[in-house]
């Protein structure tokens, strides 16, 4: 990776957290679904990004974002979980010519169905650990599955939109 | 031992997502019942002055609904304040008089809402008083229309509150119209409504009832709205009342909260701890 990549790949990683602490932490739909649109700053990385530093960064990522929810811990766990997960989900979800050297894990490179795929199933991940962790009842099952569904398609939607709106 | 070193090199990706994971939920377990875990959460210094930053934003659009509450706040407190000057001249319960410190009891500290939320199944609200203003954690939370929850954390000049819309948290709370007693308490989903439990459904409740807090309570001073009755129904179990209230308190538009200091609580905690049998809630 150029130098000029890791910086391009740090100020994205920023922008997704800055987005979600000052922004999108308002944004709430209907009382059930929820913005969390900073997995992208996970998901996002370039497919070569190795398991450790993903880990590492989704622990961080997660801890940063739980400070400003006050829910220490809850997005942490769920960050790390889909971190380690996220290469397993890549080679389950590789297409059938397998993946082409010169793709970069964006919309505009891997197609509309792969990239909603994608990051629907890990966005269903982080939702469901996070919110059963909070809730931490299972009396309040059908809410937090409610929100869970509600929310998944919410923060997969704006990850796309933002997607279109970036310049390759 | 070379093939343990082998071993945990091949793993190390999962050995180290295991010790995250871990972490992270011993955070979450014991730091969300931890009173004093200062740095990590809003009453941060750092995370709190972002947040400020970015909560000045939205009160200019909130500013109208904070001046109807507190024009209405200030007509209420001018009809208490005739009501007590007309009962002191009658002097109508013979022969009690309170306790000039008892009857001064309660202080109230204004403090700004810096950041709130009302989707969570746990809420928390940060608010920029903190240690250096004389709060501590244990005190209660009003704004002017109702009852808003009990502080949880201080730092030097923040604070963090327990939201009344907090899966853990109750309040005692009566009936104003009857007096019955029974207890407040949140059911996780909607951020408008509360559950009363515990009154016995051999009582009338009416609707539009007004619920207060009640005067077996450390936290608030007695008769701070808390709701009023929405939904009467009958438990499953048949003896009690299935309440809902609608909340006093507007958490959408919350700005300005106040803090009560309850100065004579230590004095009173300590002489019931001492005859024992008055259990401490």
């Amino acid at each position: 990776m150029t130098q000029k990549n890791l910086i391009s790949q740090v100020l994205v990683f920023g922008f997704y957290l800055l987005l979600q602490i000052f922004f999108v932490r308002q944004l709430v739909l209907f009382n059930y679904a929820f913005c969390f649109v900073y997995i992208a700053s996970i998901t996002l990385l370039p497919f070569e990004t190795n398991r450790i530093t993903l880990i590492l960064l989704g622990f961080l990522s997660g801890l940063t974002v739980d400070v400003f929810y006050n829910t220490i811990g809850a997005n942490a766990a769920a960050m790390t979980l889909i971190a380690y997960l996220r290469p397993s989900i890549i080679s389950l979800l590789t297409p059938q010519r397998g993946y082409d050297e010169r793709q970069t894990l964006s919309l505009n490179s891997m197609g509309l169905t792969w990239f909603i795929t994608y990051t629907a199933t890990l966005t269903v991940i982080h939702h469901f650990v996070l919110f059963l962790l909070e809730a931490s009842d299972w009396g309040l099952f059908l809410p937090v599955l409610a929100k869970v569904i509600c929310s998944t398609i919410f923060t997969t939607v704006v990850i796309v939109i933002i997607q279109f709106f970036r310049k390759e | 031992m070379y093939q343990l070193v082998q071993f945990i090199s091949r793993q190390r990706a999962f050995i180290l997502f295991a010790i995250l994971e871990v972490l992270s939920l011993w955070f979450f377990y014991s730091f969300n019942n931890y009173p004093n875990a200062i740095f990590f959460n809003t009453t941060n210094l750092y995370a709190a002055k972002a947040l400020a930053a970015s909560n000045s934003i939205k009160e200019y659009s909130n500013l109208r609904d904070v001046n109807t509450e507190l024009a209405t706040e200030n007509s209420r407190l001018n009809a208490l304040v005739s009501k007590l000057q007309a009962q002191q001249l009658d002097k109508s319960i013979v022969n009690y008089k309170a306790d000039s410190a008892v009857a001064a009891r309660f202080k109230f500290v204004v403090a700004k809402v810096q950041n709130l939320t009302t989707t969570q199944f746990n809420n928390y609200i940060t608010i920029d008083k903190g240690s250096a203003d004389g709060l501590a954690p244990g005190m209660g939370v009003i704004s002017s229309t109702g009852v808003v929850g009990k502080i949880k954390s201080c730092s030097e000049h923040f604070s963090v509150v327990i939201s009344i819309l907090h899966s853990s948290y109750s309040v005692s709370a009566k009936i104003k119209s009857n007096s019955e007693i029974g207890s407040v308490k949140w059911e996780g989903t909607n951020p408008d409504e509360v559950e009363m439990t515990e009154v016995s459904r051999y009582k009338t409740v009416k609707l539009k009832d007004t619920v207060v807090t009640s005067d077996f309570n450390y936290v608030f001073p007695p008769n701070i709205t808390i709701g009023y009755v929405k939904k009467v129904g009958v438990k499953s179990d048949q003896t009690f009342h299935d309440i809902k209230l609608q909340l006093a308190t507007n958490f959408h538009t919350l700005s300005y909260v106040y803090v009560i200091n309850n100065k004579l609580l230590n004095e009173q905690k300590a002489l019931e701890e001492k005859s024992g049998d008055v259990k401490t809630k």
